[in-house]
């Protein structure tokens, strides 16, 4: 671990405006996180968890203050600036896992490197990765509607590295798994961290918390601890 | 994957899963390519048999009075006739006609000075009306074959076009009343009786001389009934050198024309632009009306593809998260409003390469020219129209897709 923050934010507010009144999901969040860390971000539904971790994934410029990536300012990039380090810099394993419908398994985790390479894949990483995260060889034809959500999980998670992206975030990875799975994923992501990937994961489950090395807690889009 | 891209693989799949609604969208863009294509067929298979037998006769040149002192169109043969109404010359005099001689016996050309007008007929009962011709009966194997019988010797002896003597089933021989049973007015020609000597063999049609449905008489014949001796309708010269045309014509201008615009001359070459100008905007006025159910099609891709993007909203969210730029999102419903044009295009072409093929037959009578490139080309044509069309109808839905905010889009259910 180095002291260089891969991940900054400075001030950073994000402001809903609806026509009834304005939400403010983040409070003038500060927050540095090194290079190679796991962080677990906990707290009260709707305290602006999964809000934070969409900022910190590019997908979201924040209202006010400042994000750094890898020291670099958001808010200087442009949509493609931002749409390619979401694709490049950053694996994001989603809550309800966000499988493509219209492509099969293999698909799903090759897509993200046909983007990047603009070209179909031949070194056969994708099969790897589906290979590392435990999913059966015979279902990788398969659509995402016709598996489990324990399979879809480790599918989520083989697409999110493959573009060997050096920051990984994940919104509730177990949330609707059962303990023994629960523990094989996680035991999969605190693989992912020794091999030196920044981790940043949402959690409202404490014993999940327990697998990084830092938690934050949030109420009302603030850090209290 | 095709091609290795996957935005075109994802429409493929995407108009696949709705296959129906995707098929109905593109019958549209069918029935507009089939209306557009096979028009354009259609008008080219006239144009070019128009042009068949209008060049037959590229060696003429015909000289009408100048009634308008502007454009008037028309065949001469057919109508010109006797019966204008105002005070100006609507006839070619004998000096014009000296002149024209003098003019054309410079080289190795015939000059076919003519009468020509419309009269009632009447043939053992049956009536109707028919072009006659009065021209000087020596010059008439110089411009058409008698195909049965012979040239009239005796001065009511005439002879009759083939389609004419079908129509009123002639032989030689046969009796033709000509003119009006009561003369009424000073238009009326008291009815005299005539004889078919000869029977014309098929000419086709051309500019210059119609001679298939027509009386041709000799001129004295004619001027004798007809009166107006001197006054021709129509001067006819038939160049011995098709490459003297353009000189003659200059040289005819020059001393006919040259105080005002006395007469027409026109040539088969000149004729036949024009027939083709006039077809070319009657087909182009028909594949207008035509391109209406393009715009009806096009609407109907539009309607489809905004209920595209409005149900996958979810995935565009996902595509858009995981790295996928506004500019992909773009392409991959571009394509898919491609596709649904292709489809349709390619129905389309199928169909209208039978519906023009049926269309030609039925309103020309031949498919002779159907294969030619120039009635062809109208099957890409129609097809290259339809598929930009459905482009165009989905640029505006596609750009709302990329538009999209990621994080809304994925909020989506
Ligand atoms: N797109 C949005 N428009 C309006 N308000 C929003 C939007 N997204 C989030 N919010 C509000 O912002 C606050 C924080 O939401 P967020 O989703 O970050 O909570 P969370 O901590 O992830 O909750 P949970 O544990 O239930 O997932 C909530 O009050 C929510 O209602
Ligand atoms: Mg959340």
């Amino acid at each position: 671990m180095t002291d260089k923050p891969v991940i900054k934010l400075e001030n950073v507010t994000k402001v809903y405006s609806l026509p009834t009144d304005d939400v403010i999901a983040l409070d003038n969040i500060n927050l540095d996180i090194m290079k190679g860390e796991f962080v677990a971000i906990m707290g009260t539904s709707g305290s602006g968890k999964s809000t934070l971790l969409n900022q910190i994934g590019c997908l979201d410029v924040p209202t006010s203050g400042n994000l750094y990536i890898d020291g670099r300012n958001v808010r200087d990039l442009n949509d493609n600036e931002l749409t390619d380090l979401r694709r490049d810099k950053i694996g994001y394993i989603f809550q309800n896992f966000n499988l493509i419908p219209l492509l099969d398994l293999s698909e799903n985790v090759e897509y993200p490197m046909l983007l990047k390479n603009k070209k179909r894949d031949e070194t056969g990483y994708p099969k790897k990765l589906l290979e590392m995260v435990g999913l059966d060889e015979t279902r990788i034809r398969h659509r995402p509607n016709e598996i489990s959500g324990g399979q879809r999980q480790r599918v989520a998670i083989a697409r999110a590295l493959v573009n060997d992206p050096t920051i990984l975030l994940c919104d509730e990875p177990t949330g609707n798994l059962d303990s023994k799975t629960s523990a094989q994923i996680m035991d999969m992501i605190s693989g992912l961290n020794r091999e030196g990937r920044t981790v940043v994961m949402v959690t409202h489950e404490p014993f999940i918390a327990k697998y990084a090395e830092r938690t934050i807690v949030m109420e009302d889009g603030r850090i209290v601890s | 994957m095709i091609f290795g891209d996957i935005f075109l693989e994802l429409s493929i799949r995407n108009v696949r899963l709705n296959f129906l609604r995707s098929l109905l969208a593109a019958i549209g863009i069918v029935i507009g390519v089939v209306a557009i294509t096979s028009i354009g067929i259609m008008g080219a298979n006239m144009t070019l048999s128009v042009t068949a037998e209008l060049s037959e006769s590229g060696n003429v040149i015909m000289i009408t009075p100048d009634s308008s002192g502007g454009g008037g169109g028309g065949f001469p043969g057919g109508m010109g006739g006797g019966s204008s109404s105002d005070d100006e010359d609507e006839y070619i005099d004998k000096t014009q006609l000296r002149k024209i001689k003098q003019i054309a016996t410079s080289g190795d050309n015939l000059v076919v000075p003519l009468y020509t007008t419309s009269e009632n007929i009447d043939v053992s009962g049956q009536e109707g009306r028919a072009t006659i011709y009065g021209i000087d009966i020596n010059l008439v194997p110089d411009l058409v074959e008698v195909e049965e019988g012979s040239m009239p010797l005796s001065t009511a002896g005439v002879l009759v076009g083939s389609t004419l003597a079908e129509r009123y089933d002639l032989k030689v021989g046969s009796r033709i009343q000509v003119g009006d049973e009561e003369v009424e007015d000073d238009d009326d020609i008291p009815q005299f009786t005539v004889r078919v000597t000869g029977i014309l063999e098929e000419k086709g049609m051309s500019s210059d001389l119609n001679t298939d449905s027509a009386i041709v008489m000799d001129e004295s014949l004619y001027t004798g009934h007809f009166g107006g001796e001197y006054e021709y309708d129509q001067v006819n010269i038939i160049a011995g050198d098709i490459n003297d045309i353009k000189q003659l014509e200059e040289d005819l201008d020059y001393a006919l024309n040259y105080r005002e615009d006395e007469v027409l001359i026109q040539d088969s070459g000149s004729m036949l632009e024009r027939i083709s100008e006039t077809l070319g905007t009657m087909t182009s006025f028909m594949s207008a009306i035509g391109a209406i159910s393009l715009l009806v099609a096009a609407v109907s891709i539009f309607n489809v593809m905004m209920m595209s993007v409005t149900e996958r909203v979810k995935e565009i969210g996902i595509l858009r998260s995981i790295g996928t730029r506004r500019s992909e999102v773009r392409k991959m419903f571009l394509y898919e409003s491609m596709l649904l044009g292709v489809i349709g295009a390619g129905i389309g072409a199928v169909a209208s390469f039978i519906g023009g093929y049926i269309l030609t037959y039925g309103m020309i009578g031949t498919t002779e020219y159907f294969f030619m490139p120039e009635s062809l080309v109208y099957i890409p044509m129609g097809m290259f129209t339809g598929i930009v069309i459905c482009i165009l109808s989905g640029v505006y839905p596609a750009y709302r897709a990329s538009c999209l905010d990621p994080i809304e889009a994925l909020r989506a259910e």
